[in-house]
């Protein structure tokens, strides 16, 4: 489910100075090649895609062509509706995944840090936890939350929090021992211990935990709210579908991919600028 | 004495944790710490469970949702693994050339692709293999083409230059150096596959461990409800063993570092 997508490949060119504004525009041609070679593959699906219906291939009833699938989008934004829809699943998918951090991240260092035999007792039954289908959960929260947002919320903090609990169990676990002797030896408290330390070397590890949880926390989100819902962007979809409004239904599934791939990239690009220092220590990640 | 009552403490710390949430579960409800009708204590779900079992439904429910699982994965293998193989290995370019399309493909959540497979393959069957194919496909590709391109370079050079030729190469080099990788992209896709599985049929189906929750929920029958969770956890996991057996067996020549001692 999560699999890292590259930042688009664009080789810098140099550019003769002598010949400024030439060379301004052939930097731009040579960008666009480049990304036209790099994304060719994403091109010709997409012509494939808009070819298929309009040559008959397929029924344009059942498959809409980009083209449409771009106007429908333009539509819902000038009428508001897309940004109502993305608005909601947004609330939701941010408190549950800030009350996740808020509960798994001290928790994970607990259990990773300090108390090493809570953590033996504990762990078994959080795997357990863990392995519990969090559809088969979700009648389950339906019944003790209602159906209103808590639930939603509440799912989306039950399948967020491993990740990041478990991932910070493993980066706490993983502090090379000799950097907190060596930071004790010098006198240090445990404050600053845990802010100077711990936390920086757990801190990798944390990111990637952040990372998981942020794109099951979407995808999850995209579920519950198609089977129970009445706005957000998986009531986008299900209710194109019963209505049969074969545009919105494509428009809906584009829109929720590109976020899902924004939020991705976002996280990978926040975690290059704040881990900067574990690139320098530790050689090339990429 | 003394000294066995530690070994058995020690021995039973992993369990404490899992007992005593069992416990709990079975008290709260009986002390009145949550409601019995939203949470039955654990002893009803348990005859709940074995109601199921005597009269046979939980096996028809079973035999449909491993059924559909395992020819959707079946599938996804069948066109992955060579195809991870033959881009990874031979046509490099070709896989670059993959890459972007297959990235975002494999990103799009499953779940907005589900109205629109069901409007392609019906409400049947095909539908919910379909959706599990599509779901595990990537996640074993994506393994697949990682294990090929990270085979020791070393290796596949000492091997040719030992003479040995193509079919050799690939039988006894990259094969195997390539098969952790692919385990695991297949324990992925399988994860992934359970998980879809059940929404899938919870959403349309007549039968499977999904539909069971599904119409619990609307039956209000929450110990059965409880039972098919349970049941579902339990397959998943015996699943998820089951392929690491099988890796187990398979990938025999791999040393294991043990990360979590």
């Amino acid at each position: 489910m999560a699999v890292e997508i590259k930042p688009l490949l664009i080789e810098r060119v140099t550019s003769d100075p002598s010949k400024s504004n030439q060379a301004g525009l052939k930097r731009i041609f040579f960008r666009v090649k480049n990304w036209i070679t790099y994304e060719l593959s994403l091109i010709i699906f997409l012509f494939l895609w808009e070819a298929a219906p309009r040559l008959g291939v397929v029924k344009q009833t059942f498959i809409a062509p980009p083209s449409v699938v771009l106007i429908t989008i333009w539509e819902m934004i000038k009428s508001g509706e897309l940004f109502r829809h993305v608005g909601v699943s947004f609330e939701r998918a941010i408190i549950g995944f800030i009350l996740a951090t808020l509960v798994a991240i001290p928790l994970g260092f607990f259990l990773g840090g300090w108390y090493k035999t809570f953590k033996r007792v504990a762990t078994p039954l959080l795997r357990l936890l863990q392995e519990l289908n969090p559809f088969a959960l979700f009648p389950i929260f339906m019944m003790l939350f209602g159906i209103g947002e808590i639930s939603k919320v509440a799912m989306i903090f039950w399948v967020c929090q491993w990740p990041i609990l478990f991932h910070t169990i493993n980066g706490v676990e993983s502090v090379d021992p000799l950097l907190i002797k060596s930071a004790r030896s010098m006198g240090i408290d445990k404050k600053t211990l845990i802010f100077k330390v711990i936390l920086p070397s757990a801190l990798p590890n944390i990111f990637t935990g952040l990372k998981i949880g942020s794109a099951t926390a979407f995808f999850m989100l995209i579920a519950a709210e198609m089977i129970g819902a009445s706005s957000g962007l998986g009531w986008l979809v299900w209710n194109a579908q019963i209505n049969f409004q074969i545009p919105k239904l494509f428009a809906a599934s584009v829109i929720i991919s590109i976020l899902g791939l924004l939020i991705n990239y976002l996280f990978i690009r926040l975690e290059r600028r704040l881990l900067g220092w574990k690139e320098a220590t530790f050689g090339q990640r990429n | 004495m003394k000294k066995w009552i530690f070994a058995l403490n020690e021995r039973l710390l992993d369990y404490y944790g899992i007992i005593a949430f069992f416990l709990l579960w079975e008290m709260a409800p009986r002390l009145g710490l949550a409601d019995p009708q939203f949470i039955p204590p654990f002893s009803k779900v348990i005859q709940a469970e074995w109601k199921l079992l005597a009269n046979g439904e939980l096996f028809i429910h079973i035999a449909v949702s491993m059924q559909r699982v395992l020819i959707g994965m079946a599938f996804a293998m069948v066109i992955a693994v060579p195809l991870g193989f033959i881009l990874g290995g031979w046509f490099p370019r070709v896989a670059k050339f993959f890459d972007p399309l297959f990235s975002i493909l494999g990103q799009i959540n499953a779940f907005s692709l589900f109205p629109i497979f069901i409007l392609f393959f019906g409400i049947g069957e095909s539908a919910k293999i379909v959706i599990i194919f599509w779901s595990s496909i990537w996640a074993i590709l994506f393994a697949t083409i990682a294990g090929v391109q990270h085979v020791e370079p070393m290796y596949i050079k000492s091997a040719r230059s030992m003479g040995a030729n193509g079919a050799t190469i690939f039988f006894k080099v990259i094969l195997p150096g390539a098969a952790p990788s692919i385990f695991t992209g297949i324990r992925m896709g399988s994860t992934i596959a359970f998980l879809m599985l059940i929404a899938a049929e919870m959403i349309g189906a007549s039968k499977g461990l999904g539909w069971l929750i599904h119409n619990s929920t609307i039956n209000y029958q929450m110990a059965r409800l409880f039972a098919a969770t349970i049941t579902i956890a339990l397959l998943g996991a015996g699943m998820n063993f089951f392929i690491h057996w099988i890796e187990g067996n398979v990938v025999d020549w791999k040393d294991e570092a043990d990360l979590n001692p």
